[in-house]
């Protein structure tokens, strides 16, 4: 039988194990997360289109009717994109934020890098997000919007997405280990937090003296990108993308260390 | 204890726990604004309750244990043995001191903790072995062994929350112990299998000792401590009380709790009581042949139960009842003062009775002490103990006992005849 290189001296280190394993691990719990999620569930992943297709007709009736605020493309294919990337945040930090909590038992009882639990939330809801993301490709065939070469920033931006999401998981689900509290704060936060950022109404349409303020907000870059490269097939607004990507790097760093300096109290508050 | 490399290291660890109930954002903001007004940081409200209470569970343990050792960790309830194996699996943080440990640690605190009722058994071995730390291969290379050890491999493709507790646990066990730990961690969890998975299991954790690998077990049952550890560490109100070779802690461990539980009152002899009172014990002893206390009995022994009892109205002949139970099998041996010969003369409220077995042809493992009072007829019951002062029967060869491994309940004088006869 092979063991395993670990080395065997004494040691203050948690980690005893490589870095693959606790990737699989990862991997192993996202997966548990969606399956836990659409078992026995008839529409399965539809869900996760139905979501924001649902918002997108109520935005559409709402706001469609205010005198053009879009001109460039029809308003529900220009709610839809901003929806998409948008219900991931929501559903990521929501679950997130909760996950520490309903993972207690086994936070209490082993030891394992513990922001793979958050992390696998937001994961989990990459499937989400793959999903309702196809759906804006229909929709453009069925509008007639072009595909442009600025549609190669996709991913980029997705990652972008999927950073700051991340950092605000880590911290949400971090604080709600301590206060419970955090949990209906962050829910509330989210509701206002939609209307804070250009998704029913474009970045351009924001007052001058309230933009500074919008784009502070790094999901504004994030889905006016979007918008730019999917819709607009157009360069995107390269200030508002360099604020959201610092502000980005920023608070997952910042997040990061604040979980690792935390999480060895876990397991005594939780 | 030997020249080997250590495998875990305590020095100086203390360990302090909040009490009471968690913190919500409006604790916080009061015990802020009171630190603001230079009060003491323990806040008492009556609407709120006391929050900042702490309660210590450890204090100053310093301990080394080398490689390829099995350690029992023995204690009463809030000893600080979990909080041990917490601290040494990292779950938790020492509040002050250091905890080291070389290599790659199991624990065994819940059986199938990271288990998840709606994915298969096979994912849950996969998730399992992956929350100890191993990678899809090395899974792929154990996968069949797990499930064989467990004996699931029928329901293997089955969701989980299809099986019964029993088969979580074993698979839980089986996981943990295949995941190729340097240090394995078990807290009372062998308690949920059946009487067969248990022995396999004691004997899949020898067979780890016996590979050079570290064992701490946590258990109250002093016979399975004894067939696993050489060594035993006996927890009291978060320190390290003794320290030594098993059969002499467990002795000095059951003769401490026998006595502890006569001395006081508020004991769990106390809680399991039951009866109408008139007639209680005041004290149960166990002595050996020589009337001396004795935690254990050696297999075949004498022992002498002693009870005292004290009436508080006058009881005519009461019946005294005394039993030896088992954990796993029941009532092993009941007796009574039934017949009159026996029956104490009531004319005193106080006296003591002694129950002698002049010999004990008991297995050796842990047996409880059942104790009941009850009128002549055996319709009232007076006072009724149901789980009694504890003690140990042990071997009287330590060799033998491991090798017939406990199985039965007595032991008989017994032969073998060999008749031989010529195949036609």
């Amino acid at each position: 039988m092979t063991t395993l290189a670990v080395e065997r001296t004494l040691s203050d280190r948690a980690e005893r194990t490589d870095a693959a394993a606790y990737w699989e691990l990862l991997m192993n719990l996202t997966k548990r997360e969606v399956k836990g999620r659409y078992s026995q569930s008839l529409f399965g992943v539809g869900w996760a289109v139905a979501q924001p297709l649902a918002t997108m007709a109520v935005f559409t009736l709402v706001f469609s009717r205010l005198a053009n605020i879009v001109s460039d493309v029809p308003y529900p294919i220009f709610a839809y994109t901003g929806l998409v990337p948008w219900f991931f945040f929501l559903n990521a930090v929501n679950s997130g934020t909760m996950s520490l909590v309903q993972y207690r038992n086994i936070v209490t009882k082993t030891y394992f890098p513990r922001e793979i639990i958050p992390l696998a939330q937001v994961c989990s809801r990459l499937i989400d997000l793959g999903a309702a993301a196809s759906l804006v490709a229909v929709l453009m065939a069925y509008y007639g919007v072009g595909v442009t070469r600025w549609a190669l920033l996709v991913p980029a931006l997705f990652l972008l997405l999927v950073a700051f999401t991340t950092a605000v998981t880590l911290l949400t689900s971090a604080a709600n280990v301590f206060y419970r509290d955090v949990s209906p704060v962050v829910q509330i936060g989210l509701q206002l937090w939609l209307y804070v950022t250009p998704i029913a109404y474009p970045f351009a349409k924001v007052p001058l003296q309230w933009r500074r303020w919008i784009a502070m907000n790094p999901l504004s870059g994030v889905i006016e990108g979007f918008r730019s490269a999917v819709l607009y097939g157009r360069e995107p607004d390269w200030t508002l993308l360099a604020v959201s990507a610092s502000l980005t790097l920023v608070s997952l760093v910042g997040a990061f260390v604040l979980f690792k300096r935390l999480d060895r109290y876990f397991a005594d508050v939780i | 204890m030997s020249s080997s490399p250590t495998a875990i290291r305590l020095e100086g660890v203390s360990k302090r726990y909040r009490a009471g109930r968690s913190r919500t954002f409006v604790d916080l903001l009061a015990s802020t604004f009171d630190r603001v007004r230079g009060r003491e940081r323990d806040v008492y409200s009556a609407a709120r309750g006391r929050i900042d209470a702490t309660v210590h569970a450890l204090k100053d343990v310093s301990f080394d244990v080398p490689e390829g050792t099995g350690l029992g960790i023995i204690g009463s309830n809030g000893a600080g043995k979990t909080t041990l194996l917490k601290l040494i699996s990292r779950v938790t943080w020492p509040t002050s001191g250091r905890v080291r440990v070389a290599g790659r640690v199991v624990s065994l605190i819940e059986l199938g903790a990271g288990f998840h009722p709606e994915l298969t058994g096979r994912e849950n071995v996969y998730l399992g072995a992956g929350l100890f730390g191993l990678t899809r291969r090395e899974i792929d290379r154990r996968f069949d062994e797990i499930v064989q050890f467990a004996e699931v491999e029928r329901l293997i493709e089955t969701p989980m929350k299809r099986y019964s507790s029993g088969l979580y646990a074993r698979l839980g066990f089986s996981v943990a112990v295949h995941s190729h730990p340097d240090i394995v961690l078990v807290d009372e969890v062998l308690a949920v299998g059946d009487a067969a998975f248990r022995r396999r299991a004691i004997e899949s954790l020898r067979g780890l000792i016996a590979d050079g690998k570290t064992v701490l077990f946590i258990s109250h049952d002093m016979w399975n401590v004894r067939r696993l550890c050489d060594h035993i560490i006996w927890m009291d109100d978060g320190r390290v009380r003794a320290a030594g070779a098993a059969g002499e802690m467990v002795d000095r461990y059951m003769e401490d709790v026998n006595v502890r539980a006569l001395a006081n009152r508020q004991d769990p002899l106390q809680s399991h009581r039951g009866g109408t009172g008139e007639i209680r014990y005041t004290g149960i002893e166990i002595l050996d042949r020589d009337l001396r206390p004795a935690g254990r009995v050696s297999e075949g022994g004498a022992l002498v139960v002693r009870a005292g009892y004290e009436a508080v109205s006058r009881v005519a002949s009461p019946v005294f009842q005394v039993a030896i139970v088992d954990v796993d099998s029941g009532i092993v041996v009941a007796t009574a003062t039934s017949s009159a010969a026996d029956a104490p003369p009531m004319t005193e409220r106080s006296g003591a009775v002694d129950c002698i077995f002049e010999s004990l042809p008991l297995r050796p493992r842990q047996y409880a002490l059942r104790m009941t009072i009850t009128d002549v007829h055996q319709l009232v019951s007076y006072d009724v103990i149901t789980s009694g002062p504890r003690f140990v029967v042990t071997a009287t060869n330590g060799a033998s006992a491991l090798s017939a491994d406990g199985d039965g309940v007595v032991s008989l004088p017994y032969r073998f005849d060999h008749h031989l006869r010529a195949m036609s």
